[in-house]
């Protein structure tokens, strides 16, 4: 919910404050805090205690109930977001 | 973009097993990494903010909006059966797992909670990888399939943590319905891991 919030802040001040030369400087900070996001991941997983055993005893399982479902996940929401969310179809559609 | 998370990733793992987790920066980064969050999304919705007429847009899909986080429901559920078939793993621990869509931290938790330590390991592993899998999976589907289907992998995480990458990638609407299907996937998935673990 805080996420949602401080976004909202964030589209106010995008709207009405944030003069628009400065938007690849928020391009670059976005960016930053995107790898150092990323690094803390790395950091989370490392550090189990247990990660290397874990990789090779749980590694298969874990990999495969990560891609599957979501590999699954872009083979049902691609055709739906063709038939469904695609604007230039329907435009065509009305037009004929 | 790809190449330098790919190097924070494998920086971040190398930290973390030579126990420099405790080293200053490196525990000021992932003990701060909520303030990070934050801050990264402030500057996301700034970027949202400085496109103009994206509400109206969102507007013109009505009920429709609910096609993308359904989809994502279903064929994570499907996927995480199909991956009990092929493990052997009972079918109600495979679909909870899957049904974490991303949310390591909530999956890892809840399912070690109900089925025990190794398989809530599994779980917050497996949807870890599925939030790193997704940041690297959308360039490609992007350029190969279309920016709404990026949503697709991003699962509950779509509305923080891969955001940043959709920015990059796809484009204002895309990042709107992104938040958007966050925000259902999220709020389902502690029902949907219950849910799965008693019914299937």
């Amino acid at each position: 919910m805080n996420v949602i919030i401080i976004m909202c802040a964030g589209i106010l001040v995008g709207k009405f404050l944030f003069p628009a030369k400065w938007k690849r400087v928020n391009e670059f900070l976005q960016t930053v805090c995107t790898l150092l996001l990323i690094f803390s991941m790395g950091v989370l997983l490392g550090s189990r205690e247990n990660f290397l055993r874990e990789i090779t005893t749980l590694g298969f399982q874990s990999v495969l109930f990560f891609l599957i479902p979501s590999v699954f996940s872009v083979i049902v929401v691609y055709p739906l977001t063709r038939i469904f969310l695609d604007k230039k179809r329907e435009k065509k559609k009305e037009a004929d | 973009m790809v190449y330098l998370a790919v190097i924070a990733l494998l920086c971040g793992i190398a930290c973390g097993m030579a126990g420099l987790d405790n080293v200053l920066p490196v525990e000021m980064i992932v003990s701060n990494k909520d303030l990070i969050l934050y801050i990264l999304m402030f500057l996301v919705g700034i970027s949202i903010g400085l496109n103009r007429g994206i509400v109206s847009k969102i507007k013109e899909y009505h009920i429709k909006i609910f096609v993308i986080p359904a989809g994502i429901i279903a064929g994570s559920l499907a996927g995480g059966i199909v991956s009990g078939l092929l493990t052997g793993l009972p079918l109600n621990q495979s679909a909870a797992t899957a049904a974490g869509m991303g949310w390591y931290s909530l999956s890892g938790v809840a399912i070690g909670n109900l089925a025990g330590a190794q398989a809530g390991s599994i779980a917050f592993l497996s949807n870890l990888l599925r939030e790193i899998f997704s940041f690297f999976s959308i360039p490609w589907i992007s350029k190969n399939l279309n920016y709404l289907t990026c949503i697709a992998p991003a699962g509950a995480t779509s509305e923080d943590t891969t955001l940043p990458m959709m920015i990059r990638y796809t484009n204002g609407e895309t990042v709107v319905l992104s938040v958007f299907n966050g925000v259902i996937c999220s709020a389902a998935v502690p029902f949907l891991i219950s849910f799965c673990f008693h019914f299937f």
